[in-house]
């Protein structure tokens, strides 16, 4: 079967963790960005915990999910893949914006006309009425892509503290080492999305299937685990 | 309200408006073969039967057939192709890029066993053809997955008439999607629910209630199922079946696809994500001969004109649907190939189909003989003659597949 094929991803990642309790809270994070940034190959290296050996063109939105556990409690982790043409996100992706709790942007730090695209992300993502509540982060990919680096992290730092986003840089074909030559053991990929999710269980109680209510003040993340890489920065989300 | 019984489906034979497909007699494999066969030499050129013969059981047979049928399903004399594209249709387009991107990710639509040389030569034809569409027709958007259609037409009858194909089905069939916007796609997907409210009032109820939408259904639709389907050959069927069908076949079919699995969607939770995740996962084991059945019968019980009229569907227009009827009138009146061919050569075109003597030889290359032969290319033309003269059928058939997969393959074989 399809490398990429979510349906694998559904199953292993459902095999593999006991079955869920009844309430078992979901958290739904949508991916978005320019075409070919590599949200396909972020989603699934989170899902199905390696880099897809063929991918795909994403035509409309691909789902996938796992279950973790954070501080002891199973939480199920959607992910809303989306595809990045732009005629596609005009009028196909909206339906999956609503009832999302957390946003993913994720540009190409080897494609300078990706990250020039955020802005227009962002706005989107306002036209679908997501407040300033909703936690986002913002995504370099391809970070071992080394020699072809076109998005510099000051850029994208800059970028990213004026949207109050963290900012973290990663490869979804080679997460563990990173672009400073540090290997690490931990998955960074996996660290980013555990971020957030630990961000969104961090918050007011999330009921299932709903969007967060406004969520007051500033948060700061607590590491629960060594996971966070070094893009990982306290959420500076400006009281709302 | 009441609960609408459920309407059974036997997929059974229909009579079809356009008379697409009458009662099929239980006739074999052989007897199809000699129907298409005198289809093709009729004058004009039988084309109801061949419409028939593509959307009844098992299609159009062979890929050998494909390569007969499908230019006159389309009212294209393949005997006057389109030239392959210069080196310019690379330059400065808009969606270059895109086309780019997506075409290197294809991989998996190109056959497992053919190696990688010569699938990145056919990947850099279907850049090629793809591009010269969008430069023929401004009017027309790329949009991803237009290159799942345009691969499966480049597989089956080679670069040539794939552009031939190509042109034809976006300027008709497929010209809602390639709009600016996806608002027309959207307006075609919309006729999803209606059908399904009619067979199966419980099932779209609950699909309302779990507010799926129609998006797990939009690959299908713009691909012609291309992207989703594991198997080449059930695509091929799909192909064979639309080609002859009604622009909205592919959403009927959607529909029987749907209806298929209604029991598991019934079983699903009812929320957004897993009905979604459930309904876009398209299982290995379709019954296809059966569902295709199934949407002839449910067009003919619901036609799109009766679906219109339901408010949601009403202010928009289609120009794949407004255009469909003259399209298939211009299909009525097509001459036979051997016509064609002499008409073709009278007219001084400059497709020299002439050299092409050798009828096995003929039947196997149809797709690429004109670009061979045409354009002179005197190493492949000895190389096959060569081939065909002494070494008999087995390395015959080789080069054959070697003809399917593209010119760049036979040239490398020799
Ligand atoms: N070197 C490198 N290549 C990557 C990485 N992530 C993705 N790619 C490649 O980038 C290309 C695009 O990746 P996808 O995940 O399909 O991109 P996408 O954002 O999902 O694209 P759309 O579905 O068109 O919106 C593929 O060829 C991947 O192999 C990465 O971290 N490093
Ligand atoms: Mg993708």
């Amino acid at each position: 079967m399809a490398e990429s094929g979510s349906s694998l991803e559904l199953s292993s990642s459902l095999t593999s963790s006991t079955l869920p309790p009844p309430r078992t809270r979901i958290f739904k994070i949508i991916v978005i960005g320019d075409s070919g940034v590599g949200k396909t190959c972020l989603t699934y290296r989170f899902c199905a915990g390696k880099f897809p050996e063929k991918t795909e063109a994403t035509i409309g939105v691909d789902f996938r999910e796992r279950l973790v556990e954070i501080d002891g409690e199973t939480i199920k982790i959607q992910l809303w893949d989306t595809a990045g043409q732009e005629r596609f996100r005009k009028s196909m992706v909206q339906h999956y914006y609503r009832n999302v709790h957390a946003v993913v942007f994720v540009y190409d730090m080897t494609n300078a006309a990706s990250f020039r695209s955020l802005p227009a992300w962002i706005e989107e993502c306002k036209q679908h009425a997501l407040g300033t509540e909703v936690p986002r982060i913002l995504v370099g990919n391809k970070c071992d892509l080394q020699d072809s680096i076109q998005v510099g992290t000051d850029v994208a730092q800059q970028f990213a503290d004026a949207h109050s986003m963290p900012l973290f840089e990663t490869s979804a074909k080679n997460p563990n080492s990173q672009g400073d030559g540090n290997c690490r053991n931990s998955d960074h990929v996996e660290a980013i999305f555990m971020t957030v999710a630990h961000k969104l269980k961090s918050q007011k109680p999330l009921v299932l299937s709903q969007p967060p209510e406004g969520s007051g003040g500033t948060i700061n993340l607590s590491r629960g685990r060594d996971d966070g890489g070094d893009g990982a920065r306290s959420w500076s989300c400006s009281s709302c | 309200m009441k609960k609408l019984k459920r309407k059974k489906l036997n997929g059974g034979a229909v009579v079809n408006e356009n008379g697409s497909a009458t009662r099929e007699p239980e006739c074999g494999k052989k007897q199809k073969l000699a129907e298409i066969q005198q289809a093709l030499i009729r004058d004009p050129v039988d084309i109801e039967t061949l419409r028939r013969a593509a959307a009844t059981k098992g299609g159009l047979l062979t890929d050998e057939l494909r390569r007969k049928v499908w230019p006159k399903l389309l009212n294209i004399n393949v005997y006057d192709l389109p030239h392959k594209p210069g080196r310019d249709v690379r330059e400065n387009h808009k969606d270059y890029n895109q086309v780019v991107l997506d075409v290197r990710r294809s991989m998996k639509r190109f056959p497992k066993g053919m190696p990688a040389t010569e699938r990145a030569a056919l990947q850099e034809q279907l850049i090629d053809m793809i591009l010269e569409i969008l430069k023929r027709n401004p009017q027309l958007h790329y949009y991803q997955g237009y290159h799942d259609v345009a691969v499966t037409l480049l597989l089956v009858v080679g670069e040539r008439m794939a552009i031939a194909m190509l042109d034809k089905l976006s300027n008709y069939h497929l010209r809602d999607f390639m709009d600016p916007t996806m608002d027309s796609t959207k307006h075609i997907l919309n006729y999803l629910m209606p059908i399904l409210e009619q067979v199966d009032l419980e099932l779209h109820d609950f699909m309302i209630r779990a507010e799926v939408g129609t998006i797990f259904a939009l690959s299908w639709l713009i691909t012609w199922y291309g992207h989703v389907l594991p198997e080449f050959k059930h695509t091929l069927r799909l192909y064979d079946f639309f080609l002859a069908s009604h622009p909205l076949m592919p959403i009927y079919l959607a529909a029987t696809i749907v209806l298929h699995r209604e029991k598991k969607v019934k079983q699903t939770e009812c929320d957004m994500a897993m009905v979604h995740h459930l309904l876009s996962q398209i299982p290995q084991d379709l019954p296809y001969e059966l569902l295709i059945g199934q949407a002839q019968e449910l067009f003919e019980q619901y036609p799109p004109s009766l679906l219109a009229k339901r408010a949601a569907l009403q202010s928009c227009k289609s120009l794949s649907i407004s255009t469909f009827q003259a399209f298939q009138r211009s299909t009525l009146h097509q001459r036979p190939d051997c016509v064609l061919q002499r008409l073709t050569k009278a007219q001084g075109s400059t497709t020299s189909s002439h050299a092409v003597q050798h009828t096995g030889l003929e039947a196997a290359l149809p797709g690429e003989r004109g670009q061979l032969w045409g354009k002179g290319n005197r190493m492949v033309k000895m190389a096959v003659w060569g081939l065909s003269a002494t070494l008999g059928a087995a390395v015959l058939a080789v080069a054959q597949t070697a003809m399917e997969w593209g010119p760049e393959v036979l040239l490398q074989l020799f």
